[in-house]
């Protein structure tokens, strides 16, 4: 299929352009999505015309609270009581909480959201997948980074609940494509050796044995460390296991279960990931909470890890604030993360809950929340937002690697078996250490 | 704006704005229950609700500073819940594993959690599963502060920082050299005297303890239990124990003793870096520095959570989330920075500076947190193989301790420390009133059970010669010096001194610290009661650099636990 805004081709069934990025096919652009709001505001006056005249005909005699005080503050407004208030439990990828947050406290403020109250639940996105599965009550929405897990979600669900969808409805929300991270001093330092960052040189990095001092004569470094989040909790983790078989086998689709047994490429997974950094005590389960820690605790913790770009460009302000400036690379191969929002068809999920979802999802699409979005770092599914404008986060940072066409090859998002056997490969990797 | 006066039109208008909404969107719309049209009304509170919400943050007292500065603005602010309920927070100082151990006893029953560092939400969490629950939720980080060894400035340069990196094996090097820090051309500075906390009660002794096995191992990560069963990593460990001066449950308690009694008192300590900086707000004969081990130190995270406990509301669920995000507001993280610490979000800046003797561009590595298991196996080695201890435990048995049955409580509370202390412990057990028997020295391994039978068995009566007391105490432990071994006097006594054949003034002369040979016997004191003398306890206790408590019955257990850390 072409895309719609730089008319390269596509694989049937794609959501994202590989070249540029934009939606294809979920959303119609910006013209239909015009014609229909004049319509409606056509009609809304038409409408205020009317209670206009409803008034002047019939007056206050019916409404009590009229005849009170009309004090223009409307503090006469009373908040809606909390036990009729509709409670919304979102569980929700970190990389998104910035914008969640504002999100919630907005839409609090709208008439549909004033009788809603959200809860929201930061969740590795394969954490929260499995909470659903386990029936997990405070759970009406999904919004993890990707659409990577929901195979896996739905055939996990369908083992334990006949034949039902727990997936009312899906939206995509905002994407983000994977970036490698580092300290700008040690990625100087990286390529004058490797030349490259990418899977294969950081695996050679990490098995260093004198780590950084051979690498670029800097003993007081010590070990390369690199970490992603934990693949069983985290979509970044599990994409970053998905990437690396892409990577070592130099394809762009297809990777099968034959690869992921390939005994080069298990000894060669392996030797990564008994090595990353977090892996004794535990890789930090989401990748929000992996970039606040690199920030925190800067190169005695982490010289480089993956994240998504939205959480990279949350942070590399505060970065040169606390260290020292960031460098961002993207992998050579990588993956869209579509952030979508589904609406829970479970038992648990009363009607009331389902329409405040799709209500709190909708407003996630207005306009006003995806010029939020891309503020937080997330390229927006809304035609009408742009990220070319000179404060963009795609303009500001070019500097230090941000690219509004993101460079590399964009890869398929594998079969369940696959990532299934990725997982279990990963697994065996922890217990060998 | 549509007011109120509207709303009969105004539900129609609004219900066909929804259908008109559907329709753009392309998916359906309910109705729209609210009656309200001012965007404000959801901002405005619900009426004051005389009730409030408790809430008790348990926490690692190397925060108090920051904690007791900003709670109370909290409280101040009236806080609500959505229902109105105002909230009030409680703050409560403790160690981190003191802390973790009264959280899982349910002895002390917290809304929330924060130890100085992840590691006790690890451990906490590993004995709690056990049980099927974790002990606390999610955490996010209040602030950071890294381990760090202090040390003198005229000392670090001996070792030749700034310019050249110092690690632990430089400090544990200097601690087995026989010659201590002549070895360095700075004979006056005498032998290596350091210090860390009790590695089950304190975070920092516990990152010490690890520190020294990873150094004894020859790594910086993947500590394993095999490492730990090697012989030559326990006697590493052992090498350096034996320059610790005594141990202690609280990290505090080491900086303030540290800046107070100056480089006699310690060369050395683990510590956190914010108790570096904040050494320069008082004054101290020589300044405090910052020595970022270069093989790598720990981070100490201060996390926050919500206890996962039935005693934990869902109104003390909300209103502990509500504190957490206060104590990360930005008004609040630059309140921490102000005290030393690294916050959680925002930039760093002054004092964290080489004005105040650290650097915030430190550390360069870390290293590696290893399992619950290899921590748990690092506590059980260091217990082998700590600086073990000879105590004098003097007991006031004179009458006035039947009143209130206060010889009871005091009795458990000394079996307590008697069963806290390890097997290579001796006790020497000094009952006294008007006659003082020093009982000979038991070894607790062979010795425990029939010590117990002699505290159990003791009867209150007569009077009180306390001076005496310690002195004989002081004589027996003198007599069987060993600067190998911890050498302390603990003694409780709930009256004053009625002897007459030593002076306070002449047993304060007789306790003074001897530096040269470093034969240095703490006297620990426990004014029991309101009768007792605390002032002179104070003094015997200062003039040894050791403790002073103020018992009653309700908190001589404690106290007893506490003084029990220091060995």
């Amino acid at each position: 299929m072409q895309c719609p805004h730089c008319h390269q081709e596509n694989q049937d069934g794609a959501q994202f352009c590989r070249v540029c990025g934009k939606p294809l096919g979920a959303f119609d652009g910006g013209a239909g999505l015009i014609k229909r709001a004049l319509v409606v505001i056509g009609l809304l006056l038409a409408l205020l015309a009317a209670a206009g005249l409803w008034f002047v005909f019939h007056g206050n005699a019916a409404n009590p609270a009229a005849s009170g005080n009309q004090s223009s503050s409307a503090q006469s407004t009373s908040p809606v009581p909390a036990s009729t208030l509709v409670k919304l439990g979102v569980a929700y990828g970190t990389e998104k909480e910035a914008w969640f947050t504002w999100a919630v406290q907005e839409f609090a403020k709208t008439p549909e959201g004033s009788g809603i109250h959200i809860d929201l639940k930061p969740m590795g996105s394969i954490e929260a997948a499995n909470a659903i599965v386990r029936n997990d009550a405070a759970i009406q929405v999904w919004s993890p980074a990707s659409s990577l897990y929901k195979t896996i979600l739905l055939r996990n669900w369908k083992a334990g609940h006949a034949d039902t969808d727990p997936l009312l409805k899906e939206t995509i929300l905002a994407s983000t494509p994977m970036v490698f991270v580092m300290w700008q001093e040690r990625y100087d330092a990286f390529v004058q050796h490797y030349q490259e960052l990418n899977f294969r040189t950081i695996g050679q990095a990490i098995n260093e044995p004198a780590g950084w001092k051979t690498i670029a004569e800097k003993p007081d470094w010590y070990f390369f460390k690199f970490s992603h989040t934990n693949p069983s909790q985290s979509n970044s983790g599990l994409t970053a296991l998905v990437l690396m078989g892409y990577d070592h086998f130099g394809k762009t689709s297809g990777l099968d279960a034959g690869d992921i047994t390939n005994p080069d490429f298990q000894t060669w997974l392996q030797s990564i990931e008994k090595n990353l950094q977090g892996a004794a005590s535990g890789l930090v389960p989401s990748t929000g909470t992996l970039m606040t820690s690199m920030i925190q605790r800067g190169w005695s913790t982490y010289d480089c890890v993956l994240v998504y770009e939205a959480n990279a460009i949350e942070r590399l302000d505060q970065a040169g604030g606390r260290w020292g400036p960031l460098r961002v690379v993207y992998p050579p191969y990588n993956m869209w993360n579509d952030n979508p929002y589904y609406v829970l068809n479970v038992a648990w999920s009363s009607p009331e809950q389902r329409r405040a979802a799709d209500a709190f999802g909708q407003f996630l699409l207005s306009p006003a929340a995806q010029r939020q979005a891309a503020a937080h770092g997330f390229r927006p599914a809304s035609q009408l937002v742009g990220t070319g404008d000179p404060d963009s986060p795609w303009v500001k940072y070019t500097a230090v690697g941000i690219q509004r066409q993101v460079p590399g090859t964009f890869c398929d998002p594998p079969n369940p078996e696959v990532m299934e056997n990725l997982l279990l490969a990963w697994q065996r990797s922890q217990s060998a250490k | 704006m549509i007011g109120r006066i509207f709303a009969r039109p105004v539900v129609s208008l609004m219900a066909l704005l929804m259908l008109c909404l559907a329709f753009v969107a392309g998916c359906d719309k309910g109705n729209n229950n609210s009656s309200q049209t001012n965007s404000n009304s959801n901002s405005s509170a619900p009426p004051a609700n005389p009730n409030a919400v408790e809430v008790l943050l348990l926490y690692g007292s190397e925060k108090q500073s920051w904690i007791d500065d900003v709670t109370p603005t909290f409280n101040a602010s009236n806080a609500k819940l959505a229902n109105g309920k105002v909230i009030h927070v409680s703050t409560t100082p403790m160690g981190s594993g003191e802390s973790k151990d009264a959280l899982l006893s349910g002895h002390t029953q917290a809304t929330l959690w924060s130890p100085a560092s992840g590691v006790f939400v690890q451990l906490g969490n590993a004995q709690s599963q056990i049980k099927g629950q974790p002990l606390i939720g999610p955490t996010k980080e209040l602030v950071l502060s890294p381990v760090v060894i202090a040390m003198w400035k005229p000392m670090a340069q001996a070792l030749g920082w700034p310019g050249k990196a110092i690690g632990w094996a430089d400090v544990i090097a200097l601690a087995k050299n026989p010659d201590g820090w002549a070895a360095y051309g700075h004979k006056e500075f005498g032998r290596l005297k350091f210090g860390h906390t009790h590695p089950e009660f304190s975070n920092s002794g516990l990152i010490s303890i690890l520190a020294e096995a990873y150094a004894g191992a020859g790594k910086v990560r993947g500590l394993t239990t095999d490492d730990l069963a090697k012989p030559e990593v326990g006697q590493y460990m052992a090498d350096v124990e034996q320059s610790i001066v005594h141990y202690g449950s609280s990290t505090g308690f080491f900086g303030k003793r540290l800046i107070q009694d100056g480089p006699q008192y310690l060369s050395a300590a683990v510590l956190y870096e914010n108790m570096v900086i904040e050494s320069y707000s008082q004054q101290t004969s020589v300044p405090l520095v910052a020595i970022y081990p270069k093989e790598g130190t720990i981070w100490s995270d201060h996390p926050i959570g919500i206890v996962q406990r039935p005693w934990v509301s869902d109104e003390q669920k909300e209103a502990g989330q509500i504190f957490i995000d206060y104590l990360r507001a930005p008004a609040q993280q630059q309140k921490a920075l102000q005290y030393g610490f690294r916050p959680a979000e925002g930039s760093l800046g002054a004092p964290l500076d080489a004005a105040h003797g650290v650097d915030p561009a430190q550390p360069q590595t870390v290293l590696e947190l290893p399992s619950a298991a290899v921590i748990d196996a690092t506590i059980q080695l260091w217990k082998k193989n700590k600086k073990h201890s000879d105590i004098a435990l003097i007991f006031d048995k004179s009458g006035s301790m039947n009143d209130d049955n206060k010889i009871g409580s005091a009795k458990k509370g000394a079996i307590a420390l008697v069963n806290m202390l390890a097997p290579e412990d001796s006790v020497t057990f000094i009952p006294f009133s008007t006659e003082v028997t020093v009982m000979d020295p038991v070894v607790l391994g062979t010795g425990k059970e029939e010590l117990i039978n002699h505290i159990n068995m003791m009867v209150a009566d007569g009077n009180t010669h306390l001076f005496q007391a310690i002195k004989l105490a002081k004589d027996k432990l003198m007599a069987r010096r060993d600067p190998k071994r911890i050498q302390a006097i603990v003694v409780l006594t709930d009256g004053e001194d009625n002897g007459n054949d030593v002076s306070l003034s002449q047993l304060l002369d007789q306790l003074q610290v001897i530096e040269e040979d470093d034969a240095s016997i703490r006297v620990f004191t426990i004014g029991y009661g309101n009768s007792a003398k605390l002032d002179d306890l104070k003094r015997i206790s200062k003039a040894t650099q050791a403790q002073e408590y103020q018992g009653n019955p309700d908190n001589i257990l404690s106290v007893f636990r506490d003084i029990a850390t220091f060995f």
